[in-house]
């Protein structure tokens, strides 16, 4: 079985994050960089899936700046087999729909039999990178999935929903992503982050991977960025000091709220 | 006479050729095993200190006197054994020349006494022991006897064996006395008195005659002789080989002590180079074939006295590991996989590989115990809770699961009491350190709540993955200058600057760690004590990191924080967390950083006595002081926090395990960050005993302790009718607290 997995960089999810000077871009310099979280659950059950399997092929796949190279590593770390990584200025500033059909040129016509994704990524939040990647190779998806299972050609998956579990399958090749639920991601080992060091990573610029300039990059964003401002500091909270009447002083203080 | 003589030649003789051949197989087979252990460098450099650990702990039985009357019972056996030394080389005279004596000392009445006082003193000795053994059955008191687990009955042959030494020799020397009596001769050493027992033996056998007396004299003589090489033999092959190995294992010890830093990871005599390691080299120890030779020899030094586990924060609280046991089952290990480590002569190359060659020379038995998992899972195997042992020491082999339980590797809290104990200086911690570093680095096997503690480390350089610009958030709520490196442009700190103040990852962002913080700052503000702190400079020491075994982590956060330090040439630091001062003060010189590093107890209390410091208004409730370990036993920091309790409260009182016996919080070896699943919580099993003395403030000098011991309280406090008024806090908030009026 031949999988492959989508990584993003992200800026560190728990970190205090800047806006450059007058601009809506996120100050990256700033913060760590770090693989999305939830990529590290896809790589993850990539790799189970291939050692269930007793054999296979991860390929981790990746689009961003130079430094994003790190989360391919990780992954590779973490054990999966090699790594592509493109990287092109033209696509800074790219958003989903141009992320979408860059991955898709990307891993169309690689022989895939499974493309897993986390479900989201820490930063954007949008969740669609892995439903348009699918609309655009014309594969099936199953997406927030918390347990996937391979068997005899087909991926069957428990995707959570608001109202509960469904059980869906498909043949392969399909796209999958991953909820946070469904595993404990490995800690890389000692030794997986020194033959890291050795596995192979292909990077491609925009050209490499035939992609259509046009279609990518900020200019071509389909999104806009309206209008920007930094959180304003959190207000002070309402302290009550406990005086026998602490009680009734929440309960009003949830009504004012309308909360209760 | 003469063919009388003969015959006592012949059979002595005989006797000890036959029984020297096995002895003397045994002590090859050994020195082998031993030898076929990894290298191990420095063990030998500064001869001086060695020598005088060997005087100090061998000769003088310093670390066996920490226990008064179990540690007199064995200053008599082993200076008896010294001593009685002098009876055998009187008995081998004896069998070639009647008239022997040792050359010039031999004939002094005052040898004649010591050797009798001492065989005497065996005799109180081995009672004692026989009397320890019989109040402290594992049978009766199970896990809370320190002899569970031990092999008991080897003990009682052992001492029965000493019993038989002792009045062989007694009934030779007194047939021996009574023939010089009768024939007027010089046999006997020791006509001129001083012998004092074998004369009182005498008198009881001399009204049998001259001829039973020349006879017991020859047969007390194959006795004795038969009875020495036994309980040789017996020696080579039991735990009480200790009488050869401690010895070795004393001279070739960490000195001071194996405990303050870890040791780093070695490759041919240097520590391990992490950005390029050679394809050979090990990190940590996943097999038995790659312990070293020190390891070997620390197995075969265990005597099973149990004094580590009587100390030992997770066998007290009902958890698998005790120490004592860990180490006997890899002596275990050790002798069931000797053929191959034999076979191997050190080249097992490790990381799941095996030396084939040796692999193929084995028996189908051995060979299968070779290659069974080393480390991992045992649940479900028989007395899992006391390590797979019943109480006479016997261990369910289990031979389908791993030989060492992970549970019991994880349940150290490194906290130091059992390496403190050893009398023959076993190093426990390093051991488990290196299993530990197997399971992380290698076969990426441990708790899953380290996950969380690595991550945070990588990625944030704090355990609780904090942001890095909320390091000087506690600057904000003092109400003076607090100067940080690098406000004012400066590229080295300044001169003016007394101490850099290395807040430490929990002083910065625990909210009782941070209180301390706070309160140090303005105590050093009140002395007028120029400091200066580096905010975001800061990183996690490392600690966590290395005491849970990512050697890795270590190193990148060490090599960090020197750089760092070096660059901005600190010189004098002062720390709040033990843990810190460990790693700064004990660690960092493994990777060229070299700093004069105090804790706040060490600064405040000379500022106290310097007068700089004044308490005038001491509170009145009552303190006990709790030891961190990493503050007490690891860096022998005992007496500053108490000068600062005495300072500040008018009383104080002492528990029962305190100094180098205190009792762990639970939080040591990266304990903090994982979950304590089996067992009784250790952190109550302390706090229980502080509140017990009935003090009202327990004052500690750790942040890790302060929360582990503020949780105990808490939680006592919150059962009914248990308004107990108990408060946990650190030695600088009482002092703070006396020193306004």
């Amino acid at each position: 079985m031949k999988i492959a997995v989508c990584v993003k960089q992200v800026p560190d999810t728990w970190a205090e994050k800047k806006l450059k000077d007058g601009s809506g871009i996120l100050d990256r310099e700033s913060v760590e960089g770090v693989m999305n979280e939830l990529d590290e659950y896809a790589v993850e059950e990539a790799l189970k899936i291939t050692e269930a399997d007793g054999g296979g092929e991860v390929v981790v796949v990746s689009m961003g700046p130079e430094r994003a190279g790190e989360a391919v590593r990780k992954a590779l770390s973490m054990g999966a087999d090699s790594g592509i990584h493109l990287v092109d200025d033209g696509l800074v500033g790219s958003d989903s729909v141009a992320t979408s059909y860059a991955l898709a040129k990307v891993l169309d016509g690689r022989g895939f039999d499974l493309i897993i994704f986390g479900s989201e990524s820490t930063d954007a939040r949008m969740s669609v990178v892995p439903a348009m990647v699918a609309e655009r190779l014309g594969l099936a998806q199953l997406t927030f999935a918390n347990k996937v299972e391979v068997s005899g050609g087909n991926v069957t998956i428990d995707r959570v929903t608001d109202n509960g579990l469904e059980t869906i399958t498909a043949a392969t090749p399909a796209i999958v992503s991953v909820v946070e639920k469904i595993n404990e991601p490995r800690y890389p080992s000692f030794k997986g982050i020194m033959a890291a060091k050795k596995k192979p990573v292909e990077t491609l610029s925009a050209g490499d991977a035939g992609l259509d300039a046009s279609q990518v990059g900020i200019a071509a964003a389909w999104s806009l960025v309206d209008s920007f401002a930094a959180r304003p500091p959190k207000a002070a909270g309402v302290i009550v000091q406990d005086e026998g009447n602490g009680g009734v002083a929440i309960a009003d203080f949830l009504s004012a709220q309308k909360l209760i | 006479m003469e063919s009388e003589m003969a015959m006592r030649l012949i059979v002595g003789l005989a006797l000890t050729i036959g029984i020297l051949a096995f002895a003397g197989r045994r002590l090859l087979f050994l020195v082998k095993l031993a030898r076929s252990g990894k290298p191990v460098t420095g063990r030998l450099s500064d001869p001086t200190a060695r020598v005088q650990a060997e005087t100090v702990e061998v000769l003088g039985q310093r670390k066996l006197l920490k226990w008064t009357i179990p540690g007199i019972a064995h200053v008599f056996a082993f200076w008896g054994f010294l001593v009685l030394g002098a009876t055998i080389l009187e008995v081998y005279g004896a069998l070639f020349n009647p008239e022997f004596a040792i050359p010039v000392v031999g004939r002094w009445s005052l040898l004649g006494f010591a050797e009798d006082l001492f065989g005497l003193l065996v005799l109180v000795g081995i009672a004692i022991f026989a009397i320890l053994r019989l109040t402290n059955k594992p049978e009766v008191k199970g896990r809370y006897s320190r002899f569970f687990g031990s092999h008991t009955t080897g003990a009682w042959l052992i001492l029965f064996m000493i019993f038989n030494v002792v009045w062989t020799l007694f009934l030779y020397r007194a047939a021996q006395y009574n023939v010089s009596l009768y024939t007027g001769n010089d046999n006997f050493p020791f006509m001129n008195g001083g012998a004092f027992v074998t004369e009182w033996v005498a008198s009881w056998l001399y009204p049998l005659g001259e001829t039973a007396n020349e006879w017991l004299e020859h047969i007390g003589i194959w006795l004795q002789i038969a009875v020495v090489l036994l309980f040789l033999l017996i020696v080579l092959h039991s735990k009480h080989l200790h009488i050869g190995a401690a010895p070795i294992n004393v001279f070739t010890s960490r000195r001071p002590n194996a405990l303050g830093p870890l040791l780093p990871i070695m490759y041919d005599g240097k520590p391990l180079n992490f950005e390029d390691p050679p394809d050979d080299a090990l990190f940590g120890k996943g097999h038995i074939a790659e312990f070293t030779w020190k390891g070997y020899v620390d197995f075969m030094s265990c005597t099973e006295c149990g004094r580590c586990q009587s100390q030992c924060p997770a066998w007290n609280t009902e958890k698998p590991l005790s120490p004592k046991l860990m180490i006997m089952n890899l002596r275990d290990t050790m002798f069931a996989q000797s053929e191959y480590l034999l076979a191997a002569k050190g080249k097992h190359p490790g990381l799941g590989e095996f030396d084939e060659a040796a692999l193929a020379s084995l028996s189908p038995e051995v060979r299968a115990e070779v290659e069974r998992p080393f480390i991992g899972s045992r649940e479900g195997s028989d007395h899992a809770a006391e390590d797979g042992y019943t109480p006479d020491g016997h261990r369910s082999s289990h031979a389908d699961l791993p030989i060492i339980d992970e549970e019991a590797l994880w349940n150290c809290t490194m906290c130091g009491a059992c390496v403190n104990q050893c009398p023959v200086d076993i190093e426990h911690i390093d051991h488990f350190i290196d299993m530990r570093r197997n399971q992380v680095l290698i076969a990426t096997d441990f708790p899953a709540e380290l996950n969380g503690l690595f991550k945070n480390l990588e990625n944030k350089g704090n355990p609780w993955g904090m942001n890095a610009s909320d390091r000087n958030a506690w600057i904000s709520e003092v109400d003076f200058e607090v100067s940080v490196f690098g406000a004012n442009g400066e590229e080295t700190i300044p001169d003016e600057v007394d101490y850099l103040f290395w807040v430490g990852c929990a002083g910065a962002f625990e909210d009782r760690a941070k209180r301390t913080t706070k309160n140090v700052a303005e105590l050093l503000n009140i002395a007028g004590v120029n400091f200066m702190v580096l905010g975001d400079g800061e990183t996690c020491t490392g600690d966590p990191a290395r005491r849970a075994g990512n050697e890795f982590l270590f190193q990148m956060q060490a090599a960090q924080n020197v750089e760092v330090l070096n660059e901005i040439k600190a010189k004098k630091i002062v720390v709040t967390c033990p843990h810190c001062l460990n790693s700064l003060k004990r660690e960092y010189p493994q990777l060229g950083g070299n700093y004069e590093v105090v804790h706040h107890s060490e600064l405040l209390a000379d500022l106290v006595k310097a007068g700089r410091l004044t308490p005038v208004n001491k509170i009145e409730q009552t303190v006990t002081y709790h030891d961190p370990c990493y503050l007490g036993r690891h860096n022998k920091i005992y007496s500053p926090p108490r000068e600062l309790v005495a300072a500040s409260a008018e009383n104080a009182v002492e528990m029962e395990r305190s100094g180098d016996k205190s009792f762990c919080c639970g939080a040591g070896g990266a304990r903090m960050w994982m979950e304590e699943k089996i067992g009784s919580r250790i952190n109550q099993n302390r706090g229980d005993e502080a509140i017990a003395t009935g003090a009202k403030r327990i004052a500690v000098a750790c942040p890790f302790c302060s929360v582990m011991l503020n949780d105990a309280v808490t939680s006592r406090q919150q059962e009914p009718g248990r308004a107990i008024g108990v408060e946990v806090v650190d030695i600088s908030t009482l002092l703070l607290s006396a020193s306004k009026s």
